[in-house]
């Protein structure tokens, strides 16, 4: 009895994986597809028309920021130069304990003003604002600690225009990336309520003056794994999903949503360890459950950079903090799962994150035990299992070569360094850094004492990035 | 390799098919998949390779170019030649592009003559009136869309009909800078029945025309604004950037007859933008109307035509109900010469509201700036007066 | 930095005259966009002034600081640091070089902040060359 059960366990836990790889090398060949049909359409003409046109949209970016005072300014200046015709920059500070207040009022010479603050979302008190016109339009806003959550939702209450960017304080914007996110808005503004970008890691890329010189791929393992994370779910899934209108995220690096939405649906949550979803997904449901036509596209080509863990000690602060989001999204959110009343996002997106995100981390976890000793056992068939495995393996690699094919239109890490770092670690990566990730993630389902809301890296402020190995 | 067979093992045909479906089918698949993933590398690699020399030869041949027609532009006889060989690169379009997008005036002549010299304009021509593919039909538009060229304006008018909306964009934008004046009832023609964003697009090109496009977006305005709100509306913004006086007398009479609130609201802000007086009394009028969009766009609108004689009941819209109708009127007196001074007493109002109202607009006016630099020279009444209002304080 | 290559000497049917003295005069030219900086490039060349450029904030500014130029054409938007910044890194430094500067923008109120820290010109992008070889031996 017990031996049918262990063979059933055994070959049901490759079959899953075998599973999960299909799954996403299907959504590889739609997300193919969806940025076929996006290629033709980037760099016509386009900057062009927007920047001169008067019927683009005004953005408000806004920027929480907790002890910032490294990279703040730079950050801000570098922003202020972003290709678009308006827009303001809104940075929150979140109750710094540094200089971070004092280095932008001081640099962008701030006043404080008493103008009337509305508070279309609850946050923790607001102590002051302070208003600057030296060539940035730039608001600040000064509050008690709150988290980030609660620091975007006091910059979208002071927010002005119609659209607002939720994006971080150590980011690298593209010059064109609002540009290239706002053309999705435009081309349907009524349906159109949230845009999500791309998002790629920083480390190991050259960056001057707060732009990116040349992007290439570090030597250490931990970044290198992580650019290969990216670019797998930044084009091969998410195209895919928002091709489908059933994008269950929009990164919390570079979110635009119009603000009227942001507002009906409450804001962020403060406190959650994953807002970025968690915000997307309240979106998703309110109209579904309305019957409101609606659309959340990704755009592809609008890039920002960021500086992503490159030790195991902050990655995993970073996953266990992502997961126990992940956690926490599953539970609110789980009567969509698989229900045909939330059409392709409860069905596919959102039932593909539970079962192969969610889900995937203890199955394997158990696996990693069953496998083994069931084959000891002579229960599973060595020759059997050997091919499944190889499978499994082959059509992870496949998903990464698809993945970094897809990416190849972007024109970033042309050198053969570059191409074979990439290539080799998607082999490496099953042999330890996935298993490593799949043990911390183990770790945040049991609980205890979690990380701080936000998570503190090191931050080396992104103007001062030299490059890394 | 060992095989355990299992102790209730049934020799035969159903032993086979699932011992086949153990083993066989993976065994072909992991075949497959490795052999799919050996060409998927292949062309990753040859891809890269292709692309990075590609990309660095494009990036030197575009700096040639950019340097020969440079040349050409600062010589009055410049005798560098230009081959057909280079005529034919898409990087010397590029440059050739990126130039033209730099210089005005005479240059533009000479840019001109350089395109017809070399067929450049043919060239494009065809590939846009070839059917496929989509990608060089689009690329070839927005060339003759950047070229501005005269020759190019048929086929520019032919294609406002084509299957593609970004080529259709194209081809209006290319119109708007040649500034091909038969185009203009084409495009306005069309405001009806194109989608949203393109006609949006239309509608910053027809600004490129300027007056010419005055009395066909007048006409498509008056005829469409009771069944539809939205063409009429963006047909009304479009005016307000050409700024052609000789509209307000038929806008004033469109407002009259307006039922629909968007177009109101447009044409509203279209008088303010158009800053003739012969609104006043329209738009004085509509500050007391019930509802607050009116009365907050009319008395921006007021703010936009600048006459002092309106400063005192947009003083009184300062103590509306309305935050947003409020915040309009402070701005608006804000533009009105005179009005900052009206401003500065309004700080002292005893509706809270009216002096937050002109705190801001003062602040957005750059008088807070102003006052800090002032009060480090030397303090005058009105300045520690905004300062304290806006709770700064002053250091002087 | 721009580098110097084989071109056509200006012959007699050169547009801009070159001047009458007999000591180039210097211009340095700052903006972001290649083009720009080659077509003032060749064009400034082309009237006999001796140029360098700069493509970025800082290291506009340093040249400027060190550099002794006769003139300076300083685009509004650079990555690092803005146009009005660098001026007023400048004026603080005591180096009172005139500024034409370039500008895409439409923005009045930086037109007349500009004006306030000693900007001689305000030329807006698309510029003619003609205009704006005209606006030059005017300060020169």
């Amino acid at each position: 009895m017990i031996r049918e059960i262990l063979r059933w366990l055994g070959y049901a836990t490759i079959v899953y994986f075998i599973a999960m790889q299909t799954y996403l090398v299907l959504l590889a060949l739609l997300s193919g597809a969806a940025l076929r049909r996006n290629h033709h359409l980037r760099r016509f003409g386009r900057v062009g028309e927007m920047l001169s046109s008067r019927t683009t949209p005004p953005i408000s970016i806004v920027i929480p920021a907790y002890n910032e005072e490294a990279g703040i300014v730079d950050a801000v200046r570098s922003m202020s130069i972003v290709k678009y015709p308006r827009f303001e920059i809104v940075v929150t500070n979140d109750g710094s304990k540094d200089a971070t207040l004092e280095s932008l009022v001081d640099a962008f010479h701030l006043e404080k003003v008493k103008i009337p603050y509305r508070p279309d979302l609850e946050s923790m008190p607001v102590r002051a604002i302070y208003r600057g016109r030296s060539g940035v339009d730039i608001t600040v806003i000064d509050k008690e600690n709150g988290g980030r959550a609660d620091a975007l939702n006091a910059g979208i209450n002071a927010a002005r225009y119609p659209y607002v960017m939720c994006t971080d304080a150590d980011v690298v914007l593209d010059p064109e990336c609002l540009v290239n996110s706002m053309q999705r808005v435009v081309e349907d503004r009524e349906r159109t309520v949230g845009v999500g970008g791309n998002v790629r890691p920083l480390n190991g890329s050259r960056v001057e003056l707060g732009h990116l010189i040349e992007a290439s791929v570090p030597r250490k393992l931990i970044p290198r794994m992580q650019i290969l994370e990216y670019v797998r779910t930044f084009l091969s899934s998410r195209p895919g999903w928002s091709w489908m209108n059933a994008l269950p995220n929009v990164s919390g690096a570079f979110g635009i949503w119009k603000r009227s939405v942001l507002v009906a649906v409450g804001g962020f949550t403060r406190g959650h360890l994953g807002e970025d979803m968690d915000v997307t997904m309240r979106i998703h449901r309110y109209h579904l459950e309305r019957g409101l036509p609606y659309r959340i596209v990704y755009e592809p080509s609008a890039v920002i950079w960021t500086e992503v863990p490159d030790t195991v000690r902050v990655l995993r602060r970073q996953r266990i903090r992502w997961h126990r989001g992940l956690m926490t999204s599953i539970k609110d959110f789980m009567s969509l799962t698989f229900n045909p009343r939330y059409r392709q996002l409860g069905l596919i997106s959102w039932g593909g994150f539970f079962l192969f995100e969610y889900l995937a981390p203890m199955i394997e976890f158990v696996g990693w035990f069953v496998v083994p000793t069931a084959w000891l056992l002579g229960i599973l068939n060595t020759t059997s299992l050997f091919w499944m495995v190889l499978v499994a393996f082959g059509m992870g690699l496949m998903n990464s070569l698809l993945a970094l094919l897809l990416d190849e239109s972007y024109g970033y890490f042309n050198s053969a360094a570059d191409t074979s770092r990439l290539v080799v670690m998607a082999v490496i990566e099953n042999f330890g850094l996935r298993q490593m990730t799949v043990l911390w993630r183990i770790r945040a389902m049991i609980g205890g004492r979690g990380t701080q809301a936000w998570g503190n890296m090191e931050r080396r402020g992104v103007a001062n990035l030299a490059k890394q190995s | 390799m060992q095989e355990r067979i299992p102790q209730q093992a049934r020799p035969g045909l159903r032993y086979s098919l699932v011992r086949t479906a153990a083993t066989e089918i993976p065994q072909l698949a992991t075949l497959v998949i490795f052999a799919v993933n050996a060409v998927l590398l292949t062309v990753l690699v040859s891809l890269k390779a292709w692309h990075r020399r590609r990309m660095a030869r494009t990036v030197a041949r575009g700096e040639e170019y950019t340097m020969l027609l440079s040349r050409h532009l600062a010589y009055e006889h410049c005798t560098d030649p230009i081959t057909s060989e280079m005529a034919e690169d898409p990087a010397f379009l590029d440059a050739l592009i990126d130039l033209r997008n730099a210089v005005s005036g005479d240059e533009i002549a000479t840019m001109r003559e350089i395109v017809r010299r070399h067929g450049v304009i043919e060239r494009q021509v065809a590939r846009l009136e070839a059917p496929f593919p989509l990608g060089r039909r689009l690329r070839a538009a927005v060339a003759l869309a950047e070229i501005g060229d005269e020759t190019s304006a048929p086929v520019l008018l032919r294609h406002l009909d084509d299957r593609e909306p970004e080529i259709r964009i194209q081809c209006a934008r290319g119109l708007g800078r040649i500034r091909w004046t038969p185009a203009i009832d084409a495009i306005v023609g069309r405001f009806g029945i194109e989608i949203p964003w393109v006609r949006a697009r239309f509608s910053d090109t027809l600004v490129g025309f300027g007056s010419k496009a005055t009395w066909p977006l007048l006409a498509y305005i008056r005829i469409n604004h009771r069944y539809e709100s939205r063409g009429p509306a963006l047909a009304l913004r479009t005016l307000a950037q050409i700024q052609d006086d000789q509209a307000v007398a038929p806008l004033l009479e469109i407002l009259a007859e307006a039922t629909d609130l968007e177009v109101e609201i447009a044409t509203i802000e279209t008088l303010g933008e158009l800053g003739s007086p012969e609104a006043t009394p329209a738009l004085e009028s509509r500050l007391g109307s019930p509802q607050w969009e009116l009365r907050a766009k009319s008395a921006g609108a007021l703010g936009g035509i600048g006459d002092p004689a309106s400063i005192p009941l947009l003083v009184e819209a300062l103590r509306d109900g309305n935050w947003w109708v409020r915040r309009s009127a402070a701005a608006a007196i804000a533009r009105i010469p005179g009005g900052i001074d009206t401003l500065y007493e309004a700080l002292d109002d005893e509706d809270h509201f009216a002096a937050d109202a002109a705190g801001e607009a003062l602040t957005d006016a750059g008088e807070l700036v102003s006052a800090r630099r002032r009060v480090e020279g030397g303090v005058s009444e009105d300045d520690e007066r905004l300062l304290a209002h806006m709770g700064t304080e002053s250091r002087g | 930095m721009f580098e110097k290559q084989e071109r056509t000497a200006p012959g007699p049917g050169a547009v801009y005259p070159l001047p009458l003295v007999t000591e180039k005069k210097r211009i340095l030219v700052a903006d972001d966009s290649k083009t720009i900086r080659t077509l003032l490039h060749t064009a400034l060349e082309s009237a006999g002034y001796e140029v360098d450029t700069a493509e970025d904030g800082p290291s506009a500014h340093e040249l400027g600081r060190d550099g002794g130029y006769d003139l300076i054409i300083l685009d509004q938007l650079m990555p690092g640091l803005l146009g009005l910044e660098v001026v007023e890194r400048w004026r603080s430094e005591s180096i009172e070089t005139p500024v034409v500067m370039l500008t895409g923008v439409d923005d009045d109120r930086t037109a007349v902040e500009s004006f306030d820290l000693g900007v001689v010109d305000y030329v807006r992008k698309p510029f003619r060359i003609t205009e704006l070889m005209a606006r030059i031996r005017m300060r020169l």
